[in-house]
């Protein structure tokens, strides 16, 4: 007996799902590489503690967690803790700007796989900002918001209508990113070559500045990535098929409102 | 939304098609397994493939480095108000001063075929001194403007040319310490290119006054376009070679040009 048949749309292109994965290697590459390179000579630095001789606010840090995390108060070497857990480790200069490069000239490619899947496909359309976007975004960020306490107290919390591909939250973080993505790359030159490309350094503000552009690009990127991977989760099965497999089984039918979930 | 002026920009519905379910079922299926696989052998291919994978990522930087290098393009020059402090960043012990007064640089490698060995007074009166206020940037990311002043490399080169086969010059210092005190001799590579770039000096001073022995007293290289570890201090030897020279950095992974 022949099963009905069940819509299905085309959400990403091959090559758009091909560099989003390439992505999670490339970038956990480049960010503790990143900081293994920033251990050498930390942005944010203070006068040497009289005792410890440390300058480093990272290392300040890590002692700090060491002070405060029960189990840790033994730990060998406290200034080290965050370039242990978040880094190649102290001391991987020359390996951390190694996989740096690896990683940078690898994350360029893939940025034009990236571009190259969203014109094939056409969803750069679907990236781009409305006017109607901050007012939306403030709608789903309540809803974000308050989605865990309507649960606690079992009340019906519905998810605002939307009947474009992302919603404006959405849309803003995957349009921020590639930005991020070339800001990133720019910057990156700029510093890995401030001589011949003196020029783009200036546009940031000089060589310093531009180090300082760099390290809060990273932060950009974490900050996406953590509420990027915990809705995609808590959005339970389709969004995550979506990236896998391209289709996915929410239908938009414009001329009606658009699936609750 | 409206299907109607929508405009180059507008977002378009997303294609919708209608599958057997079953088949859509095995597609996805299929999809999974694939990705599945592909991270298993990807996660697998990267344990053996990185280290070789990290020494052509390296060179390829390297080429790049050699590609923007232009004799013309100078680097940017700064005012006297921004200098910034420059740190010693003698890698291990600072030398003791003692070797000062004795001091002189020889030259190898000569179309003379001679060996030639000039101290600072000869230098000096040789040559024509020219500044430079120049951003100093070190692979550890710092970096610092300082007031430079020297002969320029070209003119050294012109004195005494080197060998017709020659395309390096291996730098040197013999009087370089580790972290415990004990002797260390230094040693870069430098593409003849490079040393004939006008801002390239053999620096006699830092900010108008001789050079002290942390900032390599009394001859240091001062090359601009290369990252700091490739500004040897108390220079003590110049080669001239065909061959690329060994280089102390390169050889503890770092990169073999530096071409910043």
């Amino acid at each position: 007996m022949k099963q009905p048949g069940v819509l299905v749309t085309r959400r990403h292109h091959l090559l758009v799902r091909w560099s989003h994965w390439l992505n999670v290697p490339i970038v956990l590459g480049l960010i503790l590489s990143g900081i293994s390179i920033y251990w050498a000579s930390p942005i944010y630095q203070h006068k040497p503690d009289p005792i410890t001789g440390n300058f480093d606010l990272a290392a300040d840090i890590g002692i700090w967690i060491c002070d405060h995390v029960p189990g840790l108060h033994r730990y060998s070497s406290p200034p080290d803790w965050v370039y242990n857990h978040m880094s190649l480790g102290p001391g991987m200069l020359a390996v951390a700007l190694r996989l740096h490069w690896l990683c940078a000239y690898a994350f360029m490619l893939n940025g034009a796989v990236y571009v190259a899947g969203l014109i094939a496909g056409g969803g750069w359309r679907g990236l781009l900002p409305r006017r109607t976007d901050l007012f939306d975004a403030l709608r789903m960020f309540r809803y974000y918001i308050g989605f865990p306490l309507a649960k606690l107290v079992r009340r019906q919390w519905p998810h605002p209508s939307s009947n474009t591909k992302y919603n404006a939250l959405q849309r803003a973080a995957y349009f921020t990113i590639p930005i991020a993505g070339f800001l990133s790359v720019t910057t990156g030159w700029a510093i890995h070559k401030p001589m011949q490309f003196h020029s783009l350094a200036a546009i940031f503000g000089g060589f310093d500045a531009t180090r300082v552009w760099h390290f809060w690009l990273m932060w950009v990127f974490i900050l996406f990535v953590v509420p990027h991977v915990t809705l995609v989760f808590a959005d339970r099965w389709d969004t995550l098929r979506g990236m896998i497999t391209g289709s996915s089984a929410r239908v938009m039918r414009p001329e009606v409102t658009a699936d609750e979930h | 939304m409206s299907t109607k002026n929508r405009g180059f920009f507008g977002e378009r519905p997303l294609p919708t098609f209608e599958v057997d379910s079953q088949l859509l079922h095995r597609r996805t299926r299929r999809d999974l397994l694939l990705f599945g696989a592909g991270t298993m052998a990807a996660l697998a291919g990267a344990r053996s493939l990185l280290p070789h994978a990290l020494r052509v990522a390296l060179r390829i930087d390297d080429e790049v480095a050699e590609s923007l290098y232009s004799p013309r393009r100078m680097v940017p020059t700064y005012t006297k108000s921004q200098i910034t402090q420059l740190k010693n960043n003698y890698n291990g012990a600072t030398p003791d001063p003692s070797y000062i007064p004795g001091w002189h640089v020889t030259l190898d490698g000569l179309a003379s075929g001679l060996s030639v060995a000039l101290d600072i007074r000869n230098l000096m009166t040789r040559f024509s001194i020219h500044e430079q206020i120049t951003r100093l940037v070190c692979v550890e990311g710092w970096s610092a403007v300082a007031w430079w002043a020297g002969l320029r490399f070209d003119d050294l080169l012109r004195a005494y040319p080197p060998a017709s086969q020659a395309r390096w010059v291996r730098v040197e210092s013999s009087v370089n310490l580790d972290s415990s005190g004990n002797p260390d001799p230094y040693y870069v590579s430098i593409d003849l290119a490079t040393a004939r770039h006008p801002q390239t000096l053999l620096a006699t001073h830092l900010n108008g006054q001789p050079l002290t022995v942390e900032h390599g007293a009394p001859l240091r290289l001062m090359v601009p376009v290369k990252l700091g570890l490739k500004n040897v201090k108390a220079i003590t030897g110049l080669t001239y070679v065909a061959q690329e020279p060994r280089d102390y950095w390169a050889e503890r992974g770092y990169s073999h040009y530096d071409g910043i």
